[in-house]
């Protein structure tokens, strides 16, 4: 029965955040480049399970609701909100957080550029802001600005006003198709 | 309310359609999850059965036949639909209206199929569907129907879907070349945002006005006597003032957190407008 709406009061958390006392079940993935398995909790989300099962806390909660971008991942070679997406749904799945763009603590090209072009301020919308614009390049490595807003406006930025980031995507295409050549 | 809750990635419509038939639980289909995880987070929508469809090869269909038509699976995703090379061709207002939908991330889960499920009175992928007169593919342990889309809503998230029925596509009419339509939506943020008033309109080759609304009524609506007004008339440069003043005493909006009923009526005036003049003009060219 369907009759189920709204038993719990507004303020109370909600099914998705806490131990839902659900019985575990098994997951298993690959987050940038490890398998991962485990037993979860089957409400739980995506995020929650990188960021308190993985530890893996460079993923962002900002609205928890689709909003903000806080928490994009890629997940099998798209941009996603993890915040949105159940944990049990990444069974199988190919995850790359913001912890799996460097490589042996060396920082990746769109990071540096990041850096060095002022990209970023507080830094809380940058790991969502970086897995956008990962997504987006390995699509293509010659976007356009209107491409290239259109892929990060789903990130939201209080701090930079956004053409630094803008700045920062386009040189690193154009870094990165130099390096290819 | 200590059920146990279960999460199912179905593989076969059937499997679906026989959990849906099971009276007991609150099973609820689960496609991209943008609208469902909402709720559930705000404890809106508290299922105990959670059935994914994303993983049933008949869902992921997305293909047109010349002369038929086109379907969309339940699992196509928006960002499919913006990419589709003859739905950007033939279907303009759908192409148009997906790529307003939210973000591109978004984009990335959120399914067509979940928009009209889902029956939002803005819900932006409705007002397209309509105009393209779209048809509902229902299926349920007791048979399958098809039900075109204008009878499908019946009021603010609420449609004649019974609780053991599954939409398992949505298919448009095949159409001519020439067949000329666009999609206006005015929203209080690009990119994040349902609109205040969403306009699809379309001008077919045989010179026939549809046009459809979103978002200023409990369900998105075709406005047929609008329809009738455009095509009674001669394509004068009046024409689209006249359809602008009309359609504000045809529509009856109400006032919410996006927008007053005011602001709406204007700018669904405005937008007519737009849309009859863009139309008009561009067949001219
Ligand atoms: C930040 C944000 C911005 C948004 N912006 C927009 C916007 O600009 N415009 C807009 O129109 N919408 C917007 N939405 C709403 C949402 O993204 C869309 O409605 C989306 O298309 C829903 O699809 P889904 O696959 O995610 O649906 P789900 O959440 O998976 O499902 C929605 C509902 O439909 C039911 N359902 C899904 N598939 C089926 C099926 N095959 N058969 C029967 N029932 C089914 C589900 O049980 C659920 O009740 C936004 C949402 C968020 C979170
Ligand atoms: S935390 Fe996921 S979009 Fe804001
Ligand atoms: S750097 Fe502070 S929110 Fe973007």
């Amino acid at each position: 029965m369907c009759e189920n709406q709204s038993q719990h009061g507004p303020q109370e958390h909600c099914s998705t955040y806490i131990d839902s006392q659900q019985p575990r079940v098994f997951l298993s993935c690959w987050v940038n480049g490890e398998i991962i398995s485990a037993q979860i909790d089957p409400m739980i989300t995506l995020l929650n399970f990188l960021r308190q099962g993985l530890k893996l806390l460079g993923t962002k909660e900002g609205c928890g609701e689709g909003e903000c971008g806080a928490c994009t991942i890629i997940m099998n070679g798209e941009a996603v909100n993890a915040c949105l997406i159940l944990a049990v749904e990444a069974q199988d799945a190919e995850i790359t957080t913001v912890e799996g763009l460097s490589t042996g603590g060396q920082l990746s090209i769109l990071q540096s550029e990041f850096v060095s072009q002022d990209a970023l301020q507080c830094g809380f919308c940058t790991p969502g802001m970086l897995m956008s614009a990962r997504a987006l390049l390995d699509r293509t490595l010659d976007p356009t600005d209107p491409e290239i807003k259109e892929a990060i406006a789903g990130n939201l930025c209080r701090c930079t006003g956004y053409s630094p980031i803008i700045a920062a995507i386009s040189s690193t295409a154009k870094k990165e198709r130099e390096e290819r050549k | 309310m200590f059920s146990q809750f279960k999460y199912v990635k179905a593989q076969t419509i059937d499997e679906v359609l026989t959990y849906l038939g099971d009276r007991d639980r609150c099973v609820k289909i689960l496609a991209g999850g943008t609208d469902l995880m909402v709720l559930m987070q705000r404890n809106l929508e508290t299922p105990d059965c959670l059935i994914d469809i994303k993983g049933i090869e008949e869902m992921k269909r997305l293909d047109f036949v010349q002369g038929v038509g086109l379907f969309v699976g339940a699992s196509v995703t928006v960002n499919q639909v913006t990419e589709s090379k003859i739905i950007l061709e033939k279907y303009q207002a759908l192409g148009q209206a997906a790529k307003t939908l939210a973000s591109y991330q978004l984009r990335n889960r959120a399914t067509l199929v979940g928009n009209v499920c889902n029956a939002s009175p803005g819900a932006d992928l409705a007002g397209p569907l309509l105009i393209f007169e779209a048809n509902v593919h229902i299926a349920s342990l007791d048979g399958r129907r098809v039900l075109p889309l204008a009878q499908f809503f019946t009021g603010p998230k609420k449609t004649v879907l019974a609780a053991n029925e599954l939409v398992t596509g949505i298919s448009l009419p095949d159409l001519s070349s020439g067949d000329q339509s666009l999609y206006l939506k005015q929203a209080r943020v690009k990119g994040h945002d349902l609109g205040i008033v969403g306009v699809a309109m379309r001008l077919t080759l045989d010179q026939k006005f549809l046009v459809a609304l979103s978002a200023v009524a409990p369900t998105p609506i075709r406005l047929l006597e609008l329809e009738e007004f455009l095509n009674a008339h001669p394509r004068t440069p009046e024409l689209a003032t006249k359809a602008g003043e009309m359609v504000q005493k045809l529509i009856h909006p109400i006032s919410d957190v996006r927008a007053s009923a005011e602001y709406r009526l204007l700018i669904a005036g405005v937008l007519v407008k737009r849309a009859v003049t863009l139309l008009t003009t561009r067949e001219a060219n």
